[in-house]
């Protein structure tokens, strides 16, 4: 039982991991239906700018000039790879443009920090903590706590602040928004200045225990894209579920069956998904008016 | 297929012959050119950067003593980025646009696999000083080919896998766990671990698989921990061994564990930490100064390069040594051409002193490691340096460990 409860914990923190990136998935997606591949570099970009902050600032000083530098990034990446793609109204030209900028992006850090993958010290002590038998590292409960957080402050500024509401505004309804004064274009620069300022707090969060180098956000990043869609694409809940079930069905499936085939159930949970729920388990079912 | 392969060889092989003459007249004042590819960028490019760099110091030695048959070492580096395609068409540019007369490096066994059959094809005899798969030098062997170019001077898996295993039970311990990465590097060492183990009859408790970049590595320690081991072999690359012993630390359950060469890669020194502490490995060579040439070389890198540590000891201690090798068999030869030098490698009548070892006909026609199981030792993690893991190593340090005769 010890043992199930561990693999539990294990996988839980691990979810939360690919939730915390996924997040920035769903917050662009709802407001102008368009995503930002480049979410993995974003999160390495954040990493790595705070890696280097670090010594100067401290650890929790660092956070702050952190999200300063990923809402910058967002609004730049919307900027140069979206909105020209949405001008034009280009069904898919934002897809290659994210993907375009999230490959410059990466060689720009690999020209900064190198190619190495680099030890982020950790702002917590890294021995194991004794809960009941099940031991995890204090930086795991704290990216725990970090994840839940950061999607509650995004949460509350969607429902009480007027730009929140402009932005649940634009996401039901872009054009009735748009009728209603409401100045769409910049509520989509701020849903990717938001989603890229998460991926970036997701990034020195998460870097403690992952590695920290410019490739960081590769297996990450398409990870959490399984657990958005997974999860739903328009629900922040949804994500955190959808995390949880693959983080957790990965160390279940290495231990019970064979670590060869860890990420297996993660890939039939998300044809399955795809197959019976296409919008996620806890998406909007919409009916596309043409 | 075959056909165009034939022309292919063909005209590389007109190519090469055609450039000879050509560089003939001007050939007292053109200096030798000789490749080094390995990765300088990438996951394992403090491995690369290492042999460079040791190559780099080796070459300025002899060019500083006044070169070879009279002409100077120009090093042509290229980057091969880790990738197996990228090596492949380096090999390519090296041969027939830069006109290599030797290539060394590699340090990936895929791109080593991938890329020195174009060596092999233009009769260029290629050094792999860092590269440990074991078949690189098989992959062109008698009887199918008539003479293999492909040489080495790192201590090739079969090798380590069995010290591995015979250190594990030398300790005493029954119940072995293997964890190896999945790339090929990391596979064909479990394959070499496991048919040596079979070999002594023992069978492992579990055998678990890790992929590059993986975050969380409970599930393969409760397996390993749930069969009862008592030790972990494990073979892989630097970052993902320090995720192994951060794993274990964090389940709070610590058993000795042995590990292939990367071990002592500065990534796994940088990221394990305190929990890298006692982790052993083979080595072919530890930083200590006990010998003259290795102070003096040791003191020049530290020096040339502003460190106090090689990132990865062993790759630039092979990487000097490869330089010095092919030099002597160049000297030997009396000439840049290709199947005279490898003649040469394979009888070298000179001895001559590296920093691993001093190698006394360290080739043979049948026989192209110079690393033979003698010369490696257990270096092991003691707060962020490699150290010799026996008192005995430690003492011997100055002694240098020659080649066992047709020990391989």
């Amino acid at each position: 039982m010890t043992i199930f409860l561990q693999l539990v914990a294990s996988g839980v923190a691990v979810g939360m991991i690919y939730a915390a990136i996924a997040f920035g998935y769903q917050l662009t997606f709802a407001t102008s239906k368009t995503l930002n591949f480049g979410q993995g570099e974003a999160l390495a970009l954040g990493a790595l700018f705070g890696l280097t902050l670090a010594p100067f600032t401290g650890y929790w000083l660092m956070i702050p000039l952190v999200l300063v530098f990923g809402f910058a990034l967002g609004a730049v990446v919307e900027c140069l790879g979206v909105r020209p793609a949405v001008k034009i109204k280009s069904e898919y030209g934002w897809i290659m443009a994210t993907i375009a900028l999230g490959i410059i992006f990466r060689n720009l850090a690999e020209n900064i920090w190198g190619r190495d993958d680099l030890k982020f010290p950790s702002p917590l002590p890294e021995e194991a903590l004794q809960l009941g038998g099940i031991r995890m590292l204090p930086m795991e409960l704290l990216i725990i706590a970090g994840a839940l957080l950061m999607m509650l402050a995004v949460e509350i500024f969607n429902r009480k602040s007027i730009w929140g509401k402009a932005v649940i505004a634009t996401s039901n309804d872009i054009d009735a928004a748009g009728l209603m004064g409401i100045n769409t274009k910049r509520v989509i620069t701020l849903s990717y200045s938001i989603s890229a300022m998460t991926a970036a707090f997701a990034g020195v969060l998460v870097a403690p225990v992952t590695l920290t180098g410019a490739t960081m956000g590769a297996v990450l990043a398409l990870k959490a894209f399984a657990v958005a869609i997974i999860g739903g694409l328009e629900s922040g809940l949804g994500v955190i579920v959808g995390g949880l079930i693959l983080g957790v069905a990965e160390t279940l499936t290495g231990f019970y069956i064979s670590t060869g085939y860890k990420d297996v159930p993660g890939l039939i949970l998300l044809l399955v998904v795809l197959s019976i729920r296409p919008v996620g388990l806890f998406g909007k079912a919409v009916i596309k008016k043409v | 297929m075959r056909l165009t392969t034939r022309a292919f060889v063909g005209a590389l092989l007109g190519a090469t012959a055609l450039a000879t003459l050509g560089a003939l007249p001007s050939q007292a004042a053109d200096p030798i050119k000789i490749g080094v590819t390995g990765p300088y960028t990438g996951g394992s490019s403090a491995m690369g950067v290492s042999m460079r760099d040791g190559a780099r110091l080796a070459a300025a030695e002899i060019n500083k003593a006044g070169g070879v048959l009279g002409r100077q070492i120009q090093l042509v580096e290229r980057d091969d980025e880790a990738k197996n395609e990228v090596g492949a068409q380096v090999a390519q540019e090296l041969i027939s646009k830069e006109k290599v007369v030797a290539t060394l490096g590699f340090v990936n066994t895929g791109v080593a696999l991938a890329a020195q059959r174009f060596y092999q094809e233009a009769e260029i005899p290629v050094f792999n000083n860092v590269a440990t798969g074991t078949i690189i030098t098989n992959q062109f062997k008698a009887p199918d080919y008539d003479s293999n170019y492909v040489f080495r001077n790192s201590a090739y898996d079969v090798l380590q896998a069995g010290m591995m295993v015979d250190e594990a039970v030398a300790q005493g311990h029954k119940k072995i766990a293997i964890l190896a990465d999945s790339t090929n590097y990391g596979q064909l060492g479990r394959e070499d671990i496991e048919k040596y183990l079979g070999a002594k009859g023992v069978k492992p408790v579990v055998v678990e698989k890790f992929n590059i970049k993986d975050v969380d590595m409970t599930a393969q320690l409760l397996k390993a921990q749930q069969a009862g081991a008592d030790v972990i072999l494990a073979y892989g690359i630097g970052p993902e061994l320090a995720q192994i012993a951060n794993g274990m630390a964090k389940l709070g359950w610590k058993v000795p564990m042995i590990t292939s060469w990367p071990a002592s890669m500065q990534s796994f020194i940088d990221i394990a930490g305190a929990n890298g502490n006692g982790v052993v490995m083979p080595q072919t060579f530890i930083e200590d100064k006990t010998l003259p040439k290795r102070k003096a070389f040791l003191e020049e890198y530290y020096k040339t390069y502003g460190v106090t540590k090689i990132p990865t000891p062993v790759a630039g201690a092979q990487g000097y040594d490869s330089v010095f090798l092919i030099a002597a068999a160049i000297k030997q030869a009396g000439s840049t051409d290709g199947p005279k030098i490898r003649e040469a490698l394979e009888n070298l009548k000179e001895k001559v002193e590296g920093v691993v070892t001093t190698y006394d006909k360290p080739f043979t026609a049948a026989d192209h490691n110079a690393i033979s199981r003698n010369m490696v030792v257990f270096g092991k993690v003691q707060d962020g340096k490699i150290v010799y893991a026996k008192d005995a190593d430690a003492k011997n340090a100055g002694v240098v460990r020659v080649k066992e005769k047709s020990s391989n």
